[in-house]
């Protein structure tokens, strides 16, 4: 006989957590929730207990000191996935409290047994186990005594056939405790204060038997419950013929000048000084697109999209051809904003992304996420464009005349599509040239074009080839025989 | 609470009495709806827990019916004395013993209410209802 024993995956109803966790949660399985006061250890419990059970699969809740019950259903009730209705059906709240306070685990133990057995759950959550542990302290021999007790509930519930969660909080990561060793999963929660914001972070710091996913995550709690960001997959594969076919720009003149259109799937970072036109030439390729009946999503961390100038935009914002995101959290990551627009995109069957501006972006963030900003952007763009959407992103350029520069993030390398806008004084006038610098495996123009915003938009007009050095901001006009504009 | 909830209260009390029932069987049958309600409450909500909701709704109803307050006596941990509750009301007349008892139901449903809500307390309490349902048929209004 060589078949294995085929471990189910339950899923626990917490968005992002069955990613987290390689694949949902393996059934029968004794898993730890740990973490301070306050970082939502009863409620994730709560959301995966009230997402499980069902009366074939009910569950069983042990309080034991800590939160007395009145207080814990008061404040849980709160959130959206709390169902009085399940309660004495397929949920259970059973208090432990005169048994922890006699401080005897055997008596804790047993009585956890007489109740598992009454009821056969198929769900356990013994919360907090802090107070299980401190109820021991008093005997001296606490170790030995925890110990035994963790082997036999972790036998007991195995045995019993009981996915089972032990809420504590009192853990150390250091700490050799031997609730560690017996948990077949160790979910930590955390809460990171950096100057205003708050973060919530988890780590799945063990899951036997599956690759969770590394490192920390941030979350957030609503009246929903929590919500897990977890880092989009970077699947860079295109559909075959999407470089084929291209977007147009919406703009006359600037389609040709990228060899036909910014190639579908690709991204495009849209680089200018402030006031130079971003902004326009975006809602110009939005556009453009819902002309073409192509939806599409902004994502605006500058100006407030409902207050669009643009017309057509704000109507298609009404009706719903256009998504937006916006968030204005003092503690936003890079991955909620990804969850926020892969909402939006496949909610609306998006063709078009635009993420004005990623200077607005980078505020926006919490201050701890701003340290891997690049990271997680180019995952960000990975992800988009690996969703088969056309990407366009602004960014504010200040405008150096002594070095060339398209990005101050060095973004520059990761999207496949680049135009610069840039101020010059000609005439003692301030006037504006763009250029498509580059457009991935395009034979795109290489012109520096002189162009004017007015009610239309973006008017692309000539080169200035009667002037050279335009790049350095102080243009010179070329000697006789370098010839006026051309038409 | 609604008026039906009150109702509900008040029927199952009734439920437990007979008609022209003297003050010691009315406060017999709150006794044992008490331990209904306590033993519905009690798993979820711990003994402690029922006893402070308890010792409030006794401290609410002494307001109107004085001869509650020498109940209200205990530390912190302790728990009702069933058998000293029935006594106390034992001594009252009938239609006291009735109606403290129906206050002291509707008060101690209310605070619960107000602290967990409605329907979780509906739900929490289903159970004693059913005790109380099986312990006597509902019968038909006589005509």
């Amino acid at each position: 006989m060589t078949s294995k024993v085929t471990i189910n995956r339950l899923s626990t109803g917490v968005p992002g957590l069955d990613d987290l966790l390689g694949g949902g949660l393996p059934e029968f399985s004794f898993n730890l929730i740990a973490g301070q006061p306050g970082c939502g250890k009863t409620t994730l419990a709560h959301q995966i207990m009230f997402a499980l059970a069902t009366e074939q699969r009910p569950a069983l809740y042990f309080t034991v000191l800590g939160e007395p019950p009145l207080k814990m259903l008061r404040y849980q009730q709160q959130f959206s996935f709390f169902d009085p209705a399940a309660i004495n059906r397929s949920v259970r709240f059973i208090n432990l409290c005169e048994e922890a306070m006699a401080g005897d685990l055997d008596h804790v133990l047993a009585r956890i047994a007489q109740e598992v057995a009454a009821h056969e759950p198929s769900l356990v959550f013994v919360d907090s186990f802090r107070s299980v542990v401190l109820a021991t302290d008093a005997g001296g021999h606490a170790h030995n005594q925890l110990q035994r007790f963790m082997q036999q509930l972790g036998m007991l519930m195995t045995s019993w056939q009981a996915t089972t969660f032990l809420i504590g909080e009192y853990f150390t990561e250091t700490d050799a405790n031997p609730v560690f060793t017996v948990a077949d999963g160790l979910i930590w929660m955390r809460q990171s204060v950096q100057r205003n914001a708050m973060v919530r972070q988890m780590e799945i710091m063990k899951m036997r038997g599956q690759p969770s996913l590394p490192g920390l995550h941030s979350f957030r709690i609503s009246g929903n419950g929590l919500q897990i960001f977890v880092p989009a997959l970077a699947t860079p594969s295109r559909g075959g013929d999407v470089a084929s076919s291209r977007a147009s720009m919406g703009v006359p003149g600037l389609d040709e000048m990228m060899d036909g259109g910014l190639p579908r799937g690709y991204s495009l970072l849209l680089a200018g000084p402030s006031g130079s036109g971003k902004t326009i030439l975006a809602a110009a390729f939005l556009t453009a697109g819902l002309l073409n009946g192509e939806t599409g999503v902004i994502a605006a961390f500058e100006r407030r999209p409902h207050r669009m100038h643009n017309p057509m935009l704000a109507r298609a914002i009404e009706d719903g051809r256009l998504g937006v995101v916006e968030s204005h959290a003092p503690d936003l990551s890079i991955e909620e904003v990804m969850q926020l627009l892969s909402v939006e995109i496949r909610r609306l069957d998006a063709k078009r992304v635009v993420i004005d501006s990623l200077s607005g972006f980078e505020l926006a963030l919490g201050p701890s996420f701003k340290d891997d900003f690049r990271e997680s952007l180019l995952r960000l763009v990975t992800s988009l464009t690996g969703m088969g959407v056309t990407v366009l992103m602004t960014s504010e350029l200040e405008d150096r005349y002594t070095d060339l520069r398209f990005s101050p993030y060095g973004t520059a390398f990761m999207t496949d599509a680049i135009i610069v806008q840039r101020y010059i004084e000609v005439d003692s006038r301030l006037r504006r040239v763009l250029a498509v610098v580059k457009v991935r495996d395009s034979a795109h123009s290489d012109q520096l074009r002189e162009y004017s915003i007015d009610d239309d938009g973006i008017r692309i007009g000539s080169m200035l080839a009667a002037h050279e050095g335009l790049l350095g901001g102080r243009p010179t006009t070329r000697p006789a025989g370098g010839r006026a504009r051309e038409g | 609470m609604n008026s039906q909830e009150s109702n509900r209260f008040t029927a199952a009390l009734t439920q437990r009495m007979a008609e022209d029932a003297n003050s010691r069987q009315i406060a017999d049958a709150i006794g044992a709806m008490w331990a209904d309600i306590e033993g519905a409450l009690q798993p979820v909500l711990g003994r402690r827990g029922v006893a402070a909701l308890f010792k409030r709704t006794l401290h609410l109803t002494a307001t109107r019916h004085p001869w509650l307050a020498a109940l209200r006596a205990g530390g912190a941990d302790s728990t009702v004395d069933l058998v000293e509750l029935t006594e106390l009301f034992a001594q009252q007349s009938p239609a006291a013993v009735a109606e403290a008892g129906c206050a002291l139901f509707t008060l101690f449903r209310d605070l619960l209410t107000t602290l967990i809500g409605d329907r979780l307390s509906e739900r929490l309490l289903q159970a004693a209802w059913s005790i109380s349902s099986r312990a006597a048929p509902a019968q038909d209004p006589t005509p």
